[in-house]
């Protein structure tokens, strides 16, 4: 990883919480570097503690202990900088499809016909032409999650957080969403830090893999991924990584 | 499925479906000529104290000719109407604002919460004597009696939807650094919506039922007058008129709130296409 610089760090990660009065701890003792414009994969067992890790990146939770670094600055509390797609892709369903894209930029106080002119490039980006005007509701699982990819770009961050995102989509969907972000990830180089328990979807699109153990969380193992794109996912060599990560993953609880 | 373009043939379970809704419609109109054949059984006799429908009739094309009090059935309606709609009107301006106020702000509802819950539990028409004696039997007393019964159903419904907003909203505020203000107006209060809609239902409701209950105690003109007048001079079939009058514009002015309801929140009308 020589002459690749460093985008995102966290250092002594740590979080508890209090639950019936007995504290546990969701993640001990986190370090790891996410490098510029690179694809990471935080891969783990269910619950094991992974979105907790998201929420203290993104600025949404404050963590007991350590610190995260952007650039090489202490990052406090939800920074422009820094993108989410949720997991329950969370649009707001009063607003037409192109009201939740652009809301970022609204928020920022962006002129109407700017901010409009962004969301639209994105809208066109992950392919929803046409549904501008349509309200969430009218829309399928992979066509709202691509609306919540399309609102995370338009606010152009330049660390995008997914947390499971394709998790509800049923498999055919999600096949086609991991290509999709690749493409668009391709098109539009960001750095990504992408969460999830599928251990293929991590081999598929990770330039890295950090994987995470049973909770408390703490790094089991870092995988670098030198397939080359698109991968093959029935090639050898990503069957054999796939095994390898596989042995090497706890049990979720 | 399969056989668009070609005549439509439908299978037995098709054709009991088509049956059943066939039925669905015929039913509700079996009903209430039913409703209206008890109605006439009930009245059958010369001297029933029960007036049928035909007496009812008459008694409208007499009102038709000869108003009450100077008033024409319409005028009588509008009255009440008019009282109706002024308060409601107060009542969704304050009762939202302050339901947002206690359900949003913690403080202000440490502060203001009990005393709305004392206020609450009072029911509207115990307010009349101490209305009637502050102001008089104008037109204001009475508006403000619907006011206060229309009101509560609001404040408790906007309160209860603004202190139970889904997390997730509020998180896509945080994540996109919303201000507070951009925190109520774009994503506390639009995903409140619902229960505020609620709230204003049941105050239309509300305030229908309390300004006939203010007009029957004192007043000169709406339907609930009517009714009062008719029980004081025996006239029955006046009574059953204005009741007719009541249900009808009851259901009117529910099925307005969900116009509008569905001008202010387009997307809940589509979620069933």
């Amino acid at each position: 990883m020589d002459g690749k610089k460093v985008k995102l760090s966290l250092e002594h990660i740590s979080q508890s919480y209090v639950l019936n009065n007995r504290a546990f701890d969701a993640v001990q003792d986190i370090n790891f570097d996410v490098y510029d414009s690179e694809f990471l994969v935080l891969l783990g067992p269910g619950y094991c503690g992974k979105t907790v890790l998201l929420n203290i990146i993104s600025g949404l939770e404050e963590p007991v202990d350590g610190t995260v670094r952007l650039d090489g600055e202490v990052v406090k509390g939800s920074d422009p900088r820094i993108g989410m797609v949720f997991q329950k892709t969370s649009l707001l369903p009063w607003k037409t499809v192109m009201e939740n894209v652009e809301v970022g930029p609204k928020m920022a106080g962006v002129a109407k016909e700017e901010r409009r002119k962004t969301a639209q490039k994105y809208i066109d980006l992950v392919g929803l032409q046409g549904f501008e005007k349509s309200y969430p509701t009218q829309l399928s699982g992979g066509m709202k999650q691509r609306v919540g990819i399309a609102r995370a770009y338009t606010n152009s961050p330049e660390i995008l957080l997914m947390d499971e995102p394709f998790g509800a989509l049923d498999a055919q969907t999600r096949y086609s969403m991991e290509e999709e972000i690749q493409k668009i990830w391709q098109s539009e180089k960001r750095t990504i830090i992408f969460v999830t328990n599928n251990i293929e979807e991590a081999v598929y699109l990770g330039d890295r893999i950090v994987l995470l153990t049973n909770r408390p969380a703490h790094v089991k193992a870092i995988y670098d991924i030198d397939l080359p794109r698109p991968r093959d996912t029935v090639s050898p060599e990503f069957l054999r990584i796939r095994k390898e990560i596989s042995d090497n993953t706890d049990l979720a609880l | 499925m399969s056989t668009k373009n070609t005549d439509i043939v439908l299978s037995a379970s098709e054709q009991r479906e088509r049956r059943k809704q066939i039925l669905y419609k015929i039913l509700p109109v079996v009903s209430i000529l039913l409703l209206v054949a008890l109605w006439i059984a009930a009245s059958g006799g010369e001297s029933s104290s029960f007036p049928s429908p035909m007496d009812v009739y008459d008694r409208f094309l007499r009102f038709m000719e000869k108003p009450i009090q100077k008033l024409s059935l319409w005028q009588h309606i509008l009255a009440s109407l008019k009282r109706v709609l002024i308060a409601l009107l107060a009542s969704w301006v304050l009762g939202i604002s302050f339901g947002i106020l206690i359900g949003w702000n913690k403080k202000a509802n440490a502060l203001l919460g009990p005393i709305f819950t004392a206020i609450r539990v009072v029911p509207p028409l115990a307010w009349i004597p101490l209305i009637t004696i502050w102001f008089g039997t104008g037109e204001f007393p009475k508006i403000l009696v619907v006011f206060l019964g229309a009101v509560m159903p609001v404040v408790v419904n906007t309160q209860a939807g603004m202190s139970n907003i889904d997390q997730q909203y509020l998180d896509v505020g945080r994540i996109f650094n919303a201000n507070k203000r951009q925190m109520l107006l774009d994503f506390a209060i639009p995903s409140a919506l619902d229960a505020i809609f609620a709230g204003v239902r049941t105050s239309a409701s509300a305030a229908w039922m309390v300004v006939l209950a203010a007009e029957m105690l004192g007043g000169k003109s709406g339907v609930g007058f009517l009714i009062t007048r008719g029980m004081d001079s025996g006239d029955l079939p006046l009574v059953l008129l204005s009741m007719i009058c009541i249900g009808i514009i009851g259901a009117i002015l529910a099925i307005s709130m969900q116009l509008i309801e569905r001008g202010v929140c387009p997307w809940t009308a589509k979620k069933s296409n």
